[in-house]
Formats: C-alpha cells, structure tokens, sequence
C-alpha cells in the first residue's frame, strides 16, 4: 500500500536491446507539483507514457490512489484521473477549441450534441483556472500557447486528478511560460497533483515542489526544492558539473560576409511568408535570429542557403550575389549550413558516418578520382572527423541512424564546420541534444566564430541566443520585429519582441 | 554480412514453405509431390538442353531485375523496363539488319551502343516527366510499355516485316549472332556479357560518385538537395541508367536468342525481373540469384509436365505463392514485428519499409 497518488517502483522498459528505462522510482504527493527532470533520452517521457499505459512496462509496480495496477491502457489511465499533455499536441487542426474539448465525450441530446451544455462546462474550467481560451476559433488559428491550454482543459473535462505536462515550456515564450504557471500553481490550490517533465532548471526551480532526477534510465534522486540549488541539480543530471554559459570572446568582427537585401520568400501554404528582410552578417561574429517557431525563420535560411526560391530581393555572400543560384553552387562559394532537421535534412540515416561526413565533398579531387569515390581517403578523413569531433562510437562505418541524437548532430556539425566556410548557417544547432553535446556544439561555434568565419545562428531557445550571439534580430510573423546588441538583451525584451511588439497586451498569456 | 545471411536463411525458408504449399496442391492432383519435384529439378537442371535452357531464361531476367532494383535504389520505381527491353532490342535488330557493312566488333558494339541509346532516350521521358512535372513514373512506365510494345509490333509487320506468316523482322547479320554454347538450347555468350554489365552496374552503383548520388537521393531526396545533389537530375539519370540495362537485355535477346525481331518477345520479361528484384527488396547481390531461380522454375515446369501428368501451371501457382509469401515482410521476422509494436514510434518501421519498396 501506498499513501501516494503515483507512486512508481523498480519500472524497467527497454526497446529492443535498447533500454530506456532501468530501475525506475517516483513518487507523488496529492497535491503537489513534482518535477521530473533529466536530459535527452534521460526516460522521464518513457516513464510518463507507461505511467499512462502508452507502452506496457517490463518490470515493477505501478500503484495509482493507494491501488496497484497492472496491465495499464490509456483508458484505464483516464478512467483513474491521470491526464497527460504531450509535447506534441493531439489536436485536430480543423476543428473549434469547443469540439476539440468535447471530441469522444460529447453530451448528448437524443441524437445530437449538446453543445450548450458542453459551452458551459468548459466555461466553468475557464473561469476555475483562469484558462483563457477562445471556443469558437479553430486550432490552425490559435498560438501553441493557446492550444496548450486546449490541452489542459480537454483533461481536466476527463475528470483528471493527476495532470502529466511533458515539457510543456519548450514551444513557449517567457511570457507564455509564465502564464502557465500561474494555471499549474492553481490547479495545485484545487488540489490536482502536477507532473511536470522539464530539463529546464530555472523553470523547475520557478514552479516545482519536489523534483526527482533520472539520469541515461536510472533514478537518480528526488529532492525538496526548498533544499536545493540548480548547481546541485544539474550536477545530479549530468554526473559532473556543465557549463553552459560559453564564455564569449571579444566581438572583433570584420567585414560584410552575408548581405540580405530586403528578401521575400513564399512558405509551404502562403506566398510570401517572408516579407521583405534586410540584415547582415559580419566575419568573426555571431548573429542570433530569435523567434518562436514558424514566423519565418526556417523559410529565411531555406532562401539564403539555396532550398527555397527567392521572391525578391538579393543574398550577397562574400561580395558575390548568390540569390536562386543551386545549392551545390552557393556551397561551393562558401556556404555551411547545419540544418534545423537533422534526421530530414542534415543526415542520410540509412547511410553510415563515413558516407554522411563525405556528402558535400564527392566531387572533390581528393575524395574522387575520374567519378570513383576514393575509400581510404573517405575514411580516413571521417576517422578524423570522429576524432576531432568526438563522434561515439568512433566507428565510421556506423549508420547514422543508430546513433544517439547528440552523436548524429555532431556528424552533422563536423561535416559543416570542417569545410572552413566563409559563413556558417546554424539552424536549431542543439535542439533534441544531450547537455554534453550542447556543451560542445555551442563552444565549437564559439570557435568558429574566432577563426573570422560570419556565423548565423537561429535558435528557438532563448537562452542560447542570449548566451552566444553579438547581436540579435528577433523575427516575428516574417518581418524583423527588432535588433538588440548581446549587451542590451534579456530575455524579457526579446520575449516581448518574440510576440511582435505587442507583448503589453498579451503578457499574462 | 550478418544481414546478408539472414536474408540468405530468410530466401530458403520462403523456398522451402511455397514448395511444401505446391505440394498440397500437387497431391490434390494425385501424383507424389517428390517425383514432381524430381522432375522439376531434373527438367531445370539435367542434361544440356535443361540447363540450357534455364541459363537462356536467367540472362535477360538479371539484367531486368538489376534493371528495377537500380532504379528502385535511386527512388524510382521503374515499371517501365519491359518497354526498354522492346525498343532495345528493334534498334540493335535495324542496325544488326541494315549496318553489316560495319567489321564484326564494331558492328557488334553498334547493336549494343543503338539498343543502349534508344533505351535510354525512352527511360528519360519518364523520368523528366516526374522531375519536372510530378508525373508519377510508376503510371507514365505502365502506359509507356504498351507504346514501346505497339511501336515494335508496327515496325516488324510494316516496314522490317520479313514477310513471313508471324510477324517478325528479317534475320541480323550472322556476324552479330552471339554463339550459342549449349545447343539445342538458347544459352548463348550473352550471357557472359549480361554477367559483366551487372557486375559494371553494380560497382557504379556503391563505388563511384554517380552511384553515390543514386542512392544518397533514394534514401532521402530533401538531404540530398540540401548537400548540393540535385534530385531532378539525379532522379532522370537514374531512369536512364535503369532504361539502358533494360536495353541491353532487349538486345541480348535478340542477337543470343532469337536471331531477328521476334513480336512480342520480351512478353513479362521486365515485369518477371521486376518481380525477381522486389521479392530480394532490391538486393543488387541477391537479385541475380533470384533470377536464376525464377528462370530454373520456368524450364523445369516444362520438364514437370512432360515428365509426369502434374500441369506447368502448377509451378506457376508454386512461383506466385512463393512471390506471396517473399513479399509478405514480417512472416518470418517475428522478433522484429515484436520489436516494432513496442517501439517508440510505432509508425516508423512501416514508413521505411514503403520506402524500400
């Protein structure tokens, strides 16, 4: 028996040979709100998903409100109040906010929905915690800030007592970040137990009770907030101290490497998604593109790197105007580019490393002579690579595809840093990546950039914006919404940017 | 190499479930399923003429299964191969006819170089219709092979009709005829050469940078347009490499076999070596065996039936279960399924097989 509404004990997962989760353990109070961090791959969401009986668990116990449960469905989890938000919404786009919500469990009348009352349930949660959506607009119209509440609200209408977020700030700004607090931290008053998956430290810090800390599948601890620092946490986390925060050299930057002259690109749905951009770039430094996703920013290094047509206006690269040319030219003038997707993009998964890593270089004489690729020389070049990059495991024969997220970002990485381009496009250069790999791609930008190469960075979080760039332009619905030097940034001032200027209006968001 | 054995082990026990389905069948009939397959194994293999006859089957089945699989590496899924082996073979018939002033080896060269260009120049329609039109190629190579097979059937009743009750071409110059080694049957030294052109397709394919690009934009075309490959281009190549392959096969099958345009000759012969190659799932190495064997099949059903009352149509039934259950993935892959609806993403698996597919 157990006096916990969750308690978890002994839990193993593994996936194939893989295992995700070994020995996993937490336990939550009722009514409190429990942070369960870790890093990439660390098993929190693994260890949610078979809490919510996604996956069954292959070994250890499972007990819900004192009962222990085995053979656990994601019905059963409802039925025993657990709700879980999941990183990627379960939303269907073409429908109202109001028949999302009620969408499997509509009240009825005779044959037909009862919207009324369905309206007025929803707007009883609404006004409870402070939910502040809108019902009759459709999710294709509504900010991911917004959907998210959707998300909150669709669970709590099920009757949920134990709401599971997993990593619900990732897709936030500050101010939206925020705002969620505000709701989890009332949810908390009425009583409702919070899980909340994070690697976030200041946010755990923020919001949190207790927080328990797995590590590569393993439970490492659980600790009273009250009684911890986020050193401590992040020492638990990684098994050694990090240090994220790149010490950033002294801007000494030269000349005019990218030139962008009032550029317009079309998106995948709209003619021009990008209207009309102007900035530069600048030998030995770094410039930060900040934005919440899909306000342009991937359309923008699509035009610049040559994968999408440019509507009009110019992209000047070292003084040669490189617009609508091919990518294999615009390359050969100079052009690297770490691709937001590594897995669509950046990598051949099916391939092994060797093969990835030589992708841009099979029509160089040295890695091909009269069209027939030169093995040894692949191969040794990649072995280097490996070396030099810290690629694990060493073996370059390896397909990509097997290797862990912060691995494959690395062959990624080393492929782009080692053409020693003229400008270094990075887009998104740590997202799904452990923190040791942060921790050494963001100091082989910091490299980069020292050696004199222009470097321009696009990442959706903030604080390695912050913490690299010289100076930053913050993008919002395809225009530029402002320019801050590093030294007059925060992240306030960019969150406020990041919504399009209007952030007074929507800061409680 | 691990993989390689478990496709070899996976390849016997398909071999060895469709024979035992082809023996319910045949003792429905009423004879003994092993003096059956007695008999076929004896009418692929023993005395020349048998074997013979199975290697003149095997030649032009490699080269369209190699044909298919090729394609299929660089993202096309060329159905289209049965219409090149038709126009491959009218061109090196016409310039195997009408060129015998040219000395033999160039003359030779000529058929295969005419057959090779006319292929390949009927490959690049389609290919340039997808690239640069979304036409999808599996469509445009269906209706592209009855165009091919009315061109040839016109062209050998009308202008080099022979004159003859069938309609065929008047026979090549004998000095284009590829020598014949094992008499009475059709086996003949293009056999060797189809050997060799496989053995040149692929090592294109793994070793040389046009190879490269064939399967880089195969397995993922967005990482390849973003390293500097250019799809379209590649995709229409790709076509053409696979059409040319087609091609020789056409031109093998006329100069080896025949001797003249016979209408209608290469009648299932892409959409066999189509079957041949996805039964292998596009395995260059294993995609010759696999044509070796669906062509033993073929000439030891003849040797079945004259040699007991079991019909050659029931090796047909046997080689269409076998295709059934090759085709069927997971049949004897039970860890893997297992695997698979345990993963983290369930949906993955399936995406990649319709990729290999």
């Amino acid at each position: 028996m157990s006096s916990f509404v969750v308690e978890m004990k002994g839990i193993n997962k593994n996936f194939g040979e893989v295992c995700a989760v070994k020995n996993g353990h937490i336990q939550v109070e009722k009514g409190e709100i429990h942070a369960l961090i870790g890093e990439n791959g660390a098993g929190k969401s693994t260890m949610m998903k078979l809490l919510y009986g996604l996956y069954p668990h292959d070994a250890g116990d499972i007990w819900v409100s004192g009962k222990q449960i085995k053979n656990m469905t994601p019905k059963r989890a409802i039925d025993l109040g657990i709700g879980m938000v999941h990183q990627e919404f379960m939303l269907v786009n073409e429908l109202t906010v109001l028949e999302n919500i009620l969408l499997g469990f509509e009240p009825k009348k005779g044959l037909t929905v009862d919207f009324a009352t369905g309206r007025a349930q929803v707007q009883q949660f609404i006004d409870q915690y402070g939910l502040d959506i809108q019902m009759d607009k459709r999710i294709h119209q509504i900010s991911v800030g917004e959907a998210q509440r959707v998300e909150i609200i669709k669970i709590l209408s099920r009757g949920a007592e134990i709401i599971i977020l997993d990593e619900p700030t990732a897709v936030l700004t500050p101010q939206e970040a925020d705002g969620l607090f505000e709701i989890l931290k009332k949810l908390k008053a009425d009583g409702k137990s919070v899980i909340f998956i994070s690697h976030k430290l200041d946010e755990v810090m923020k919001i949190s009770d207790r927080i328990s800390v797995m590590r590569q599948g393993a439970y490492i601890g659980t600790v009273q907030k009250s009684e911890t620092n986020p050193a401590q946490l992040a020492q638990m986390m990684i098994g050694r101290e990090v240090f994220l925060n790149i010490k950033k050299s002294e801007v000494n930057s030269g000349a005019k490497v990218l030139d962008v002259q009032d550029l317009w690109t079309s998106g995948e749905k709209e003619i021009s998604k990008i209207r009309g951009i102007s900035f530069e770039v600048h030998e030995g430094e770094i410039l930060g593109i900040a934005g919440i996703d899909g306000n342009g920013q991937s359309e923008l290094i699509e035009a610049i790197t040559g994968l999408r047509k440019v509507e009009k206006g110019k992209v000047i690269l070292a003084g040669e105007v490189i617009t609508n040319l091919s990518v294999g030219n615009i390359r050969a003038k100079g052009m690297t580019h770490i691709p937001e997707d590594r897995n669509k993009r950046g990598l051949n998964r099916a391939l092994t490393i060797w093969e990835n890593i030589i992708a841009t270089h099979i029509g160089d004489p040295a890695f091909s002579k009269n069209k027939v690729l030169s093995l040894p020389h692949s191969i040794a070049y990649a072995n280097e690579l490996a070396e030099q990059f810290d690629i694990r495991p060493r073996d370059v024969s390896m397909p990509t595809q097997s290797l862990s997220g912060g691995n494959a970002q690395k062959v990624v990485v080393a492929r782009e840093v080692a053409m020693n381009g003229k400008l270094l496009v990075a887009s998104q250069p740590t997202r799904g990546v452990d923190i040791g790999a942060i921790e050494s791609i963001r100091s082989i930008l910091e490299k980069v950039k020292e050696q004199g190469t222009g470097v321009l960075l696009v990442s959706a979080d903030l604080e390695e914006i912050l913490s690299l760039s010289d100076r930053i332009i913050v993008m919002y619905e395809g225009k530029i919404s402002g320019t801050l030097t590093a030294s007059e940034a925060t992240d306030t001032k960019l969150g406020y940017l990041m919504m399009g200027g209007k952030a007074e209006e929507v800061a409680h968001a | 190499m691990r993989d390689f054995g478990k496709s070899l082990i996976r390849f016997a026990l398909i071999i060895a479930l469709s024979l035992a389905i082809g023996a319910i069948f045949i003792m429905m009939i009423g004879e003994n399923p092993i003096s059956a397959y007695g008999a076929l194994v004896k009418g692929a293999f023993v005395g020349k003429l048998n074997l013979g006859k199975t290697l003149a089957n095997f030649t032009p089945l490699m080269l369209t299964a190699l044909a298919f699989a090729i394609g299929a590496k660089g993202g096309a899924f060329n159905v289209g191969v049965e219409g090149e082996v038709f126009l491959g073979g009218i061109a090196a018939a016409y310039i195997g006819i009408h060129w015998g002033f040219l000395p033999m080896p160039i003359h030779l060269l000529a058929c295969f170089l005419g057959a090779m260009i006319v292929a390949a120049m009927w490959a690049f329609i389609p290919g340039a219709l997808k690239a640069y039109y979304g036409v999808n190629e599996v469509c445009s190579t269906i209706l592209l092979n009855y165009v091919a097979f009315y061109i040839t059937s016109y062209l050998v009743s009308g202008p080099m009709s022979a004159g003859v009750a069938n309609a065929q071409s008047d026979p090549v110059a004998d000095q284009v005829k590829l020598y014949q080694f094992m008499k009475p049957s059709s086996a003949n030294v293009g056999m060797f050469i189809a050997i060799i052109v496989g053995i040149i397709a692929i090592w294109i394919l793994n070793k040389t940078t046009f190879g490269y690009k064939i399967r880089t934009v195969g397995l993922n075309a967005s990482h390849a347009e973003y390293v500097g490959i250019n799809p379209k281009h590649t995709f229409i190549k790709t076509m053409i490499f696979s059409g040319v392959l087609g091609g020789i096969a056409g031109c093998i099958e006329i100069l080896g076999v025949h001797g003249y345009f016979l209408n209608n000759f290469a009648a299932n012969i892409g959409f066999n070596g189509m079957l041949a190659a996805l039964v292998v799932k596009n395995n260059l190495i294993l995609t010759p065996f696999m044509a070796f064997f669906l062509g033993a099949l073929k000439s030891g059903a003849l040797g079945l039936q004259q040699a007991t009352s079991v019909p050659k149509s029931i090796v047909d039934t046997i080689t269409a279960v076998f295709i059934i259950i090759a085709t069927m993935d997971l049949l004897f892959q039970f860890k893997k399924k297992k695997q698979v609806q345990q993963s983290d993403e369930p949906l993955k698996p399936e995406a990649s097989q319709e990729k290999e597919a």
